[in-house]
C-alpha cells in the first residue's frame, strides 16, 4: 500500500517536471513579451513587476504585422483546401485502379520521394523558375508551391485510409447507378472524412510554421508571412527585446488556438504526418 | 500503427468508357503541379549546377566542376561535419528521453490526454518562434538563464558567444523542440505492444527493470528504428532554428549545411555552385530516407 502510494507521489513528480520542461521556455516569452523595455533590460527581474500591452500595442502599430497574419492565414488555408481536393483524387485513383505499366506503382513511391527531398535542395531550382516567371514577391507564388507540397502529403496519407475502405460498398453504389466518381464521393469520401480531418491538420500546421521557401520567394511584407515577419524583426530591431517576444507570442497563437480547436485529432494528425 | 505500403489493391476494378480513363483524370491535376513545382525545376536546377554565374546570370558553363569544387571547399566538407555531429547527438538525447516520456504517458490515468497534448506543445510551435524563445533564453543580458544566474548571484553563462556553447544551445534547442515527436511515435508503439508477455513478466515476478530490458525494448526495437531514421532524415536539412538563433557562428560552428547552401546562394550569389552542393546533399538524404523506407516496409510485411 505504502509502496503503491510511493510510486504514484513519483509518477506525478515526474509528470510535473516533464510538463515543466515543455512549458517554461514558451512560459519565459510570455512574461518577457508583457514586461516594460525598461524592466526587460536593466532590472533583469524573473517575474514582471507590471503587467504591459506596450509591446504588443507598438507591434501593431505599423501596417506590416497585420499583414503578415492575414498572408498567413491566407496562403494556409488555399493551399491547404487546393490540396486536399486534388490530392484525395489522387490518391484514390492509386489506391483503386492499377493503371498502365504499373504507374501507379512508381507513383506513389516518387510522390513520396519529393516530400523527403531537403527543401533546401529545391528552394534554389524554384527560386530561378519563379524569377523568370515574375511570381517571386506574389501570394500566388507561395500558394502555388505550398499546394504541391501539401498534395504530396495528401496522397501519401489519404492513400492507405482509402485502402481500407470496402471495395463493396462503392461497388454496390454503382450497381445502383451511380458512376465511379458519385460513388467515391458520396460513399468513399465521407468514410475517409477522420483521416481527412488528420491529414489537414498536419498540412495546415506544416504550411503556417513553413519558413525557408517564404523566406526565399518573397521580400517584402505584401507576400511575407508570418514567420518571416517574426524573423526578420530580430535582424532590423536590433535588441527590442520586448517586441520580439511579443511577435513570438502572435506568431506562435494561431497555431496554439487552432490546436485547442483540433485536440481530439491533433495528435492523430502528428503521428499519420510523421509515421506514413 | 501505420506502416509503409505501396502493395497492389487487393482487386484492381474494372469499368466501362469514361470509368477507364478517370484514374488518370484524377490524377492529372496533382501530376501537373508537381511537375511542373519540382521536377522542371529540378532539371532546371541540374543545368544551372553546371553553370558559373554571375549578377545572377549564368556566364558559361563549367561542367562538373561545381561539384568537384565542393570536395576542396573546407566550409562545405566543415559544415557536413557540424551537421552530423548535431543529427547524431541531438537525436540520440531525443530518442532516450523520448521513450522515458512515453513510458511515463503510457498508463491510462486522469489527465493524461491533457497531460499528452501539452507535452506535444513545442513540436507544433513555428520554428522560427522557437528560435525566438531559444535567443530569449541564452541572452548574456537579459535571457532566463542570465536572469536566473543573477537571482543565485552568479555570473550569466556566456552561450551563444562562444562556438561550443552555440553548437550545445543549438542542439538543446532541438531536443527540446523534437523529443515530442519521438514520444509520440514511442507512445503509439508501447499501446499497440501485445499484452501477454508483460502478464507473463508479472507472473514470473520480474521486476520493473528486468521487463524493460527483456520486452519492452526488444519489441519496442522497430518502433524506434522508424522514430530515429524519420527525425534524422529531417534534422540533416534544419534551417529555420539556425538562421533566428545564431545564423551559423560565431565563426562556422552552428553553421549546418542548409545554413551553408542558402549563405552561398543569396549572400555570395554563387547559383551554380550552391545547386551543385544542395544537389549533393539531396542525394545523400534520398539514399538515407532509401533505406529507412526499405527497413519499415520490410517491418510492415
Amino acid at each position: 500500500m505504502r509502496r503503491e502510494l510511493a510510486g504514484r507521489v513519483a509518477w506525478a513528480l515526474a509528470a510535473i517536471a516533464a510538463v515543466a520542461f515543455a512549458i517554461t521556455p514558451l512560459v519565459w516569452m510570455i512574461l518577457t513579451s508583457v514586461k516594460s523595455n525598461r524592466e526587460i533590460t536593466q532590472d533583469g527581474t524573473l517575474l514582471p513587476s507590471a503587467v504591459t500591452i506596450g509591446n504588443y500595442v507598438s507591434l501593431f502599430s505599423g501596417r506590416e504585422f497585420t499583414s503578415y497574419l492575414a498572408n498567413s492565414i491566407i496562403v494556409t488555408t488555399l493551399s491547404v483546401a487546393i490540396a486536399l481536393a486534388l490530392g484525395t483524387q489522387a490518391a484514390y485513383a492509386l489506391a483503386r485502379f492499377r493503371l498502365w505499366g504499373g504507374l501507379d506503382r512508381y507513383l506513389g513511391f516518387s510522390l513520396l520521394m519529393v516530400r523527403l527531398l531537403p527543401p533546401i535542395a529545391i528552394v534554389i531550382p524554384v527560386f530561378l523558375v519563379a524569377q523568370q516567371l515574375g511570381l517571386l514577391n506574389t501570394l500566388l507564388g507561395l500558394i502555388v508551391v505550398y499546394a504541391t507540397f501539401n498534395v504530396t502529403i495528401v496522397v501519401w496519407m489519404m492513400e492507405s485510409f482509402f485502402r481500407e475502405i470496402p471495395v463493396d460498398l462503392e461497388e454496390a453504389a454503382m450497381v445502383d447507378g451511380d458512376t465511379r466518381f458519385t460513388a467515391f464521393r458520396r460513399i468513399v469520401l465521407p468514410l475517409a472524412a477522420p483521416g481527412l480531418v488528420a491529414t489537414g491538420i498536419f498540412a495546415a500546421i506544416t504550411t503556417y510554421n513553413e519558413f525557408l521557401f517564404a523566406l526565399v520567394l518573397t521580400s517584402t511584407p505584401s507576400a511575407e508571412t508570418m514567420p518571416i515577419g517574426a524573423a526578420t524583426l530580430i535582424g532590423r530591431i536590433n535588441v527590442d527585446w520586448g517586441a520580439m517576444s511579443a511577435a513570438g507570442v502572435i506568431g506562435a497563437l494561431p497555431i496554439v488556438i487552432f490546436s485547442v480547436f483540433v485536440q481530439r485529432h491533433l495528435v492523430r494528425g502528428l503521428t499519420m504526418g510523421a509515421v506514413k | 500503427m501505420a506502416v509503409l505500403t505501396t502493395s497492389h489493391p487487393a482487386r484492381a476494378l474494372r469499368g466501362s468508357g469514361l470509368d477507364r480513363v478517370l484514374p488518370y483524370l484524377m490524377l492529372g491535376p496533382t501530376l501537373f503541379l508537381v511537375l511542373g513545382v519540382v521536377v522542371y525545376p529540378l532539371i532546371d536546377g541540374l543545368r544551372s549546377s553546371t553553370g558559373f554565374f554571375r549578377f545572377g546570370r549564368q556566364i558559361r558553363s563549367v561542367g562538373l566542376d561545381n561539384y568537384a569544387q565542393a570536395f576542396n571547399d573546407p566550409h562545405f566538407t566543415g559544415a557536413i561535419e557540424t551537421t552530423f555531429r548535431f543529427v547524431v547527438l541531438a537525436v540520440t538525447i531525443e530518442t532516450v528521453v523520448g521513450l522515458a516520456l512515453a513510458l511515463l504517458c503510457a498508463r491510462e490515468v486522469r489527465f493524461i490526454r491533457r497531460l499528452r497534448s501539452t507535452l506535444i506543445l513545442p513540436m507544433i510551435i513555428t520554428p522560427v518562434v522557437v528560435g525566438i524563445v531559444f535567443r530569449l533564453i541564452y541572452a548574456s543580458d537579459v535571457g532566463l538563464l542570465a536572469s536566473f544566474a543573477r537571482a543565485f548571484g552568479l555570473d550569466a553563462p556566456e552561450i551563444l558567444s562562444t562556438g561550443t556553447g552555440a553548437f550545445w544551445g543549438l542542439v538543446f534547442l532541438d531536443v527540446w523542440e523534437w523529443t515530442p515527436l519521438l514520444f509520440l511515435i514511442l507512445l503509439a508503439g508501447i499501446q499497440s505492444m501485445p499484452v501477454e508477455p508483460f502478464e507473463a513478466a508479472k507472473v514470473d515476478g520480474a521486476g520493473p527493470w528486468r521487463t524493460f530490458v527483456d520486452h519492452t525494448l526488444p519489441l519496442l526495437r522497430p518502433t524506434i528504428l522508424v522514430a530515429v531514421s524519420l527525425r534524422a532524415i529531417d534534422a540533416l536539412t534544419t534551417f529555420d532554428q539556425v538562421y533566428v538563433l545564431t545564423r551559423g557562428g560565431p565563426g562556422t560552428s552552428t553553421q549546418l549545411i542548409s545554413i551553408y547552401g542558402y549563405q552561398t546562394f543569396f549572400q555570395f550569389q554563387q547559383v551554380g555552385y550552391a545547386a551543385a552542393m544542395m544537389f549533393m546533399v539531396a542525394l545523400v538524404v534520398v539514399v538515407v530516407s532509401g533505406f529507412a523506407i526499405a527497413l519499415m516496409r520490410r517491418r510492415g510485411r
